[in-house]
């Protein structure tokens, strides 16, 4: 198919698709260009590439988690390699939980036929909807005086006393504040997803299991999760990529110990000092994980956005 | 653990309850974490709420969040710009991505290079897009002034005179791709069948294009369009890294605006009232696009019943 | 575990003190406590982290430092003091929180901690502190509410203390035989003449971006003029003639300012100056250290300071930030020792060197401190014709403060008819105010 009609083609054709490419990738590379500039090599203009690269600006970036001191800071002011933990863990354990959750919650709205099913249903799509910006007040309100756990009380003075803090133990600051809204966030669009993966799965192969004595936890995970695999990987990067990019309700939501990157970014182009380098750094930086997925998963990604839409 | 694997062994009672054990992790984290919070907003829309309260302290207000905003020319301007962006966005983004997705649907060599690397945009973080936008907008430093100016034309006010057209140029360019992608998508899965039948009945290019192609596109642009739209109304980290909402009023979006209100004027109420004027707004929206769903799905089985009785 | 830690550590440093001196010194009790403290991103607070380690080294005291953006420091503030039990022991406060925090009765009093013997230090000599300052800042109860009067007391301490001055270009002026404004005419004058001698060169470069930037630009201009906000009444003024020609001197300077003028924050205007694009920067007195900064300026030792220009009197403005201990810290008294260590004639001459701006008189005058930055007596002269009524500090001035930068900007960017745009802003401010209940008595 793919051979036998690959005729040739005007050589505008490509010319179209090497300027899209560049248009695509070209404010990138100006991205990760300038990180490698002193502020005042990008401050003169010296457009191109005529300058000497240095790593200060990543150094800068990265002061607190260096094992060597740095010359040309006298303290470290971006805290940013604890960010970027944070932001690894707020990613990472939102889209595990997000997949497990979803994926159990997509079976059941495909397999099974119960009471509730078109309402749950309808919801989940409903709900895909939502801005953050609407959630930001009530979660805001609901994270910081009513989702709490009263410090006298055992669960509360055991969490004191072990992970320090004063006041109240709230789900605000705490990664697992943000990690909550973040899966409820993702849940919608990965039921979704998932929901047109599952229907695919050939039902005898699941009859066949029950046949044989499995129950529908052990016909789940044994026989309809690696068929869906695909489904599972596109989900995975989709939830991945809100949960590290989003800046809105994690800044909201968190303190000065669970900052996220996307947060330090924001402050950091703090009016009084603007310092492109590092600021470039660290975009890089918040950037190279999408960066990778992109480029080793771009199929999976694709396979996903057109399932999510043209599903419906 | 225990409990529960005799729960499943006993199979007559599983068959009836599983479906509800696979759905109540999601069901507990969704009415916790969105359906709740969502009543709860509703409810603060109605109060006097600041934030060094909790919604019970506040005072009922009745309407009052909603007629003042309903009569303040800024969240009118907001709700404009809000519009103006997303219409201006959506369309041009929906002209580009079909339009180019119709032009490259061919075998040509670096088709899955240049799939690959235009989906970059769109997965890297929006407040990256909006740094990145920002220096190359930028008055001095920026490329396009620069540009400009080694051809030795004025340079522009970016983000000054012209923001909102900046912020939607912006936009454009990380979110095209996604519709490209789509379209494309949708252009090859067209049945092979009609194309080759119109070719041999002779038709050019264009009426294969307007007769054919799009036509039989359309159920998928359509749905493509709506998801579009609904995520345009979700924008804000970019607007807001690139020029805050300013200058002016020129581009605060309603998000941006709902932000503000909570954070920096401290109106927990209003803002709430805010975010419930969005909602309503992209409940249509969606009402929409079920409706739309449902009226294929109907359309499509009136079509095979009426196949099937020729 | 970690008690035991702390308790080696002080008595370690206990130790170490006692062989100096034989009476315990008024650290002791507190060697080994941690204190949290939340700062903002601001040159003169880069320039305290760079002097905590002394305080560390001489006090046993640990200092942990949140900084933010002031915004941001403020959302945080607000949240954080609302609590039963807060994080921050010691916060830093723009001008205007003072109204919100001591209203909502969140700062503590420092009355208990300068009459305690064994917290103050008998050599702080407070009177050495710029008075203007001490009321615009740490003040509230007085006059207004806001300003000096025997109704008053203190809850906090200027430390940071800014107001408005004039940067030029030595070289531009010389070379085309300009001299320094003094009045608003010479100075819009000069403005939009530069553009015309230096093709390429802005006049003057102002914040003018919506909200906050274009407001603060304006009332800059407004107090010299002999404008005001409100009258004695509470009865907004701002759209009298000074406010007009407040707001048409703001016009100007962005029509005769460098590109892309309008959209300017602070951070732009001043990158605009620091790469030598426009002649003057009228603005605050914290940005003298990056201007001397070669990795950061492309004018170093071109740049020249005078006091703000005079309209109608001398009014340059009161900015900057204080510090106050909250009513919720947990190491409170730790906390008056670090702001008093801070904002003592040591403190303070330590921040100086270090790049940050002085509170006290003695530091103005300081040899050390003149040899190092020959600027500041300029600055010291400058911050006593700064005027703390230049805008009020009031709990409804955010969203007074928001309106006016938004439709300044209107004026700046669309064209807006000035009269206008300020009848508009009176209107609504009064209807703010009518609502938040200032005019309770006046009828």
């Amino acid at each position: 198919m793919t051979t036998d009609t690959q005729q040739r083609q005007h050589p505008g054709f490509y010319a179209i698709v090497v300027m899209l490419i560049i248009m695509a990738v070209g404010p990138i590379a100006l991205m990760l260009i300038n990180s490698f500039k002193l502020d005042v090599d990008i401050i003169s203009g010296t457009t191109g590439l005529l300058f000497m690269p240095t790593i200060q600006n990543y150094e800068t970036a990265l002061c607190d988690i260096l094992p060597y001191e740095l010359e040309h800071l006298d303290y470290c002011a971006l805290k940013f390699g604890g960010a970027f933990i944070n932001s690894l863990i707020i990613a990472l354990v939102s889209t595990v939980l997000t997949l497990i959750i979803g994926c159990m919650a997509a079976y059941a709205l495909v397999r099974f036929k119960f009471m509730g099913r078109d309402t749950a249903s309808a919801t989940t799509l409903m709900v895909r909807m939502v801005p953050p910006a609407v959630l930001l007040v009530p979660v805001f309100g609901l994270w910081n005086n009513e989702f709490c756990i009263d410090k006298a009380s055992w669960l509360g003075s055991l969490i004191r006393d072990n992970f320090g803090g004063r006041g109240d133990v709230c789900l605000a600051g705490t990664h697992s504040g943000i990690i909550l809204i973040y899966i409820a966030m993702n849940l919608p669009f990965v039921i979704w997803i998932l929901q047109s993966f599952i229907v695919q799965v050939p039902r005898q192969l699941e009859e066949a299991a029950r046949m044989d004595g499995a129950g529908p936890f052990q016909v789940f995970f044994k026989v309809v999760l690696p068929l869906i695999k695909p489904g599972l990987a596109a989900a995975a990067i989709f939830t991945f990529r809100i949960a590290w990019n989003e800046y809105l309700l994690a800044s909201a939501l968190s303190d000065r110990d669970t900052k996220t990157v996307p947060i330090l970014i924001v402050n950091n182009m703090s009016e009084f000092n603007v310092e492109w380098g590092v600021i470039m750094a660290t975009g890089m930086l918040l950037a190279i994980p999408p960066i990778i997925f992109t480029l080793f998963a771009s199929r999976q990604i694709i396979t996903g956005m057109t399932a999510g839409a043209v599903k419906g | 653990m225990t409990s529960v694997g005799s729960f499943i062994m006993n199979k007559a009672t599983a068959n009836r309850f599983t479906p509800y054990i696979f759905l109540l992790p999601a069901a507990v984290i969704m009415v916790l974490a969105l359906l709740y919070p969502l009543g709860y907003m509703i409810y603060g829309s109605f109060r006097d709420w600041d934030p060094s309260q909790s919604l019970t302290e506040s005072t009922f207000v009745g309407l009052k969040n909603y007629i003042t905003l309903w009569n303040d020319p800024n969240f009118r301007e907001s709700t404009l710009v809000t519009l103006k962006f997303a219409i201006s966005v959506v369309t041009f983004e929906m002209i580009i991505g079909v339009g180019l997705a119709l032009l490259l649907d061919r075998n040509l060599r670096g088709m899955s290079v240049l799939r690959t690397l235009f989906i970059l945009p769109m997965m890297i973080a929006p407040v990256v897009v909006g740094l990145i936008w920002r220096y190359m907008y930028h008055p001095t430093l920026g490329v396009f002034n620069r540009g400009l100016k080694s051809v030795g034309l004025e340079s522009v006010d970016w983000l000054g005179q012209h923001a909102l057209l900046s912020v939607i140029i912006a936009d454009i360019w990380q979110w095209t791709p996604f519709i490209f992608i789509l379209a494309l998508a949708a252009l090859q899965s067209l049945p092979r069948s009609a194309l080759e039948a119109a070719r041999i009945d002779g038709a050019t290019g264009w009426q294969q294009i307007i007769h054919i192609k799009l036509p039989l596109m359309m159920p998928v642009l359509i749905v493509t369009c709506l998801l579009r739209l609904i995520d345009a109304f979700k924008v804000l980290e970019v607007i807001l890294v690139m020029t805050e909402g300013g200058p002016g009023l020129s581009t605060e979006i309603m998000a941006l605006r709902i932000s503000r209100t909570a954070t920096e004027f401290r109106e927990l109420g209003v803002a709430a009232a805010m975010s419930n004027y969005l909602l309503i707004m992209l409940l249509m929206l969606t009402v929409l696009m079920l409706v739309y769903n449902r009226y294929m799905e109907y359309r499509a089985s009136r079509a095979m019943l009426a196949a099937r009785g020729a | 575990m970690l008690n035991l830690t702390q308790t080696l550590r002080s008595l370690t440093v206990a130790s170490v003190l006692a062989a100096g001196a034989a009476v315990a010194g008024p650290y002791d009790e507190y060697a080994g406590t941690t204190l949290i403290v939340n700062f903002p991103a601001h040159p003169h607070y880069d320039a305290v982290r760079k002097i905590l380690p002394e305080f560390t080294a001489e006090t046993g005291i640990e200092v942990e430092v949140d900084q933010l953006p002031y915004l941001k420091m403020r959302e945080r503030q607000t949240l954080e003091l609302a609590q039963d039990e807060g994080d921050y022991d010691l916060i830093a406060y723009v001008v205007f929180s003072k109204a919100d925090y001591v209203y909502a009765d969140q700062l503590e009093n420092l009355a208990r901690y300068f009459m305690n013997p064994k917290l103050s230090d008998p050599n702080y000599d407070a009177d050495d502190l710029i008075d203007g300052y001490v009321y615009n800042i740490g003040f509230a109860g007085g006059n207004k509410g806001y300003l000096e009067g025997k109704t008053g007391s203190l809850f906090g301490i200027p430390y940071g203390s800014e107001t408005s001055i004039l940067g030029y270009r030595k070289d531009v002026f010389e070379k085309h035989g300009l001299s320094v404004p003094e009045s608003y005419d010479e100075l819009l004058e000069i403005a939009c003449k530069i553009p015309e001698l230096e093709p390429g060169m802005g006049g003057l470069s102002s914040r003018a971006a919506s909200g906050h930037h274009a407001s603060h630009a304006f009332l800059l201009h407004l107090a010299p003029l002999g404008g005001r906000i409100f009258d004695d009444n509470w009865n907004p003024i701002v759209n009298n003639e000074a406010g007009v020609q407040a707001a048409n001197a703001l016009k100007t300077i962005v029509d005769c300012g460098p590109e892309g003028a309008a959209s300017f924050g602070f951070g732009e205007a001043l990158g605009s100056f620091l790469a030598g694009d426009t002649a003057m920067f009228l603005d605050t007195t914290v940005v003298a250290g990056q201007i001397d900064d070669p990795s950061k300026s492309k004018v170093v030792g071109k740049v020249d300071w005078a006091l703000h220009p005079m309209g109608t009197r001398r009014g340059s403005q009161t900015g900057g930030f204080g510090i106050g201990i909250p009513k919720n810290a947990e190491n409170k008294e730790a906390a008056f020792l670090l702001m008093q260590w801070l904002t003592s004639k040591k403190g303070d001459k330590l921040v100086a060197l270090a790049g940050g701006n002085p509170s006290r008189f003695s530091t103005h005058e300081d040899a050390d401190v003149n040899a190092k930055f020959p600027h500041m007596s300029t600055f010291g002269e400058a911050l006593k014709h700064a005027d703390p009524d230049w805008r009020p500090i009031i709990p409804v001035w955010g969203k007074i403060n928001a309106d006016l930068g938004t439709t300044l900007s209107k004026v700046l960017t669309e064209d807006l008819d000035i009269q206008e745009a300020l009848d508009g802003v009176a209107e609504r401010t009064k209807a703010v105010m009518e609502e938040a209940g200032y005019y309770t008595w006046s009828n």
